[in-house]
């Protein structure tokens, strides 16, 4: 036999307080996304977890500390001229002996490293598949420091043009 | 709507079966249902936190270690020693360096203090705070005095 049962469905009172518990829980999540979201947008990209470009700075930076001081920089070499795009240094490689390195940004995309022993070009490295707004926007300048080598200033903006990378790189002492 | 319309031979017999839930079985289910919910988006904003703690740290070391260029290169008799400066309440000069990249962290402030450890040896520490002082990041760098050669 079928037990039959008057349905009274929820009162006023409960589904009131349930909408205010769910609407509390809601403007908390909303809260919490949109303060994140403000930070976010302030925040520039950052470039250096894309593996190519911390494995680019880190390859520069290497070149630059090595640097064979006091003055490292070539205006023109291999066809390349220094420019905010190019730079061009004679750097000591771990053999001890001495390259001339052309770090060359002009293709969208990629960055090369090529690698001279006297005018004979030994190696060029390739990063490859590097953000189109960190390739755009890369930019190599010259810091000058009270009789000291120059040193390299690589600066890069993200889409929105804020500051993603500035790193100064420095040439070392050494004998 | 009015009561009569679901007294329909055809209604009742398709509601005659139907007891719904209960008030407790709803409100337990939405008891599980919140802590999955909140569970989840407390992971997702933890992980979110710890992503811009990275961008504001990588900013933050960008700028220490362009200062720390910076602080190399100035001779070591001109490292002033803080807590030898005739200002008592010094809390260090600001950095040299430009650290416009450090403008998306909001209210920022550098600081570079210089202490003396043992004669001829001073350390000078560059610091970054931001997010009222909440967050700091700070690199150390050690002086040595050579006697004014420039190892070039």
């Amino acid at each position: 036999m079928v037990r039959r049962r008057r349905e009274r469905g929820y009162s006023l009172l409960e589904v009131t307080v349930m909408l205010g518990a769910f609407a509390a829980v809601l403007a908390i999540f909303f809260i919490a996304t949109a303060e994140m979201r403000q930070w976010e947008k302030r925040l520039p990209i950052n470039f250096m977890r894309h593996p190519q470009v911390s494995a680019v700075i880190a390859r520069m930076r290497r070149d630059v500390v090595s640097a064979q001081a006091p003055d490292p920089y070539e205006p023109e070499f291999g066809g390349f001229t220094m420019s905010s795009k190019t730079l061009i240094l004679r750097t000591i490689v771990p053999s001890g002996g001495l390259q001339t390195v052309v770090w060359d940004f002009s293709e969208p995309g990629v960055a090369r490293r090529h690698a001279y022993t006297s005018t004979l070009k030994e190696s060029v490295w390739t990063a490859r598949g590097l953000p189109n707004d960190f390739s755009s926007e890369v930019k190599l300048d010259a810091v000058e420091f009270d009789d000291r080598p120059y040193g390299v200033r690589i600066t890069a903006k993200d889409s929105n043009g804020r500051i993603a990378i500035d790193q100064i790189l420095q040439p070392r002492a050494h004998d | 709507m009015g009561r009569g319309e679901y007294q329909t031979p055809h209604y009742n017999a398709a509601m005659r079966d139907e007891r719904g839930f209960t008030l407790p079985e709803v409100l337990a289910a939405l008891v599980v249902l919140t802590i999955i919910i909140t569970v989840s988006f407390a992971a997702f904003l933890e992980r979110n936190n710890r992503l811009q703690q990275a961008a504001e740290i990588m900013l933050a070391y960008q700028a220490l270690a362009n200062e720390a260029e910076y602080q190399r290169r100035i001779q070591y008799t001109l490292l002033i020693d803080d807590t030898e400066s005739s200002d008592t309440d010094s809390s260090g000069s600001e950095f040299r360096s430009d650290t416009k990249l450090l403008e998306p962290l909001g209210d920022y402030g550098t600081s570079v203090k210089v202490n003396t450890v043992q004669p001829g040896v001073r350390n000078v520490t560059m610091t970054v705070r931001w997010r009222n002082g909440e967050r700091i990041a700070r690199l150390t760098l050690v002086r040595v005095d050579t006697g004014g050669l420039r190892l070039w």
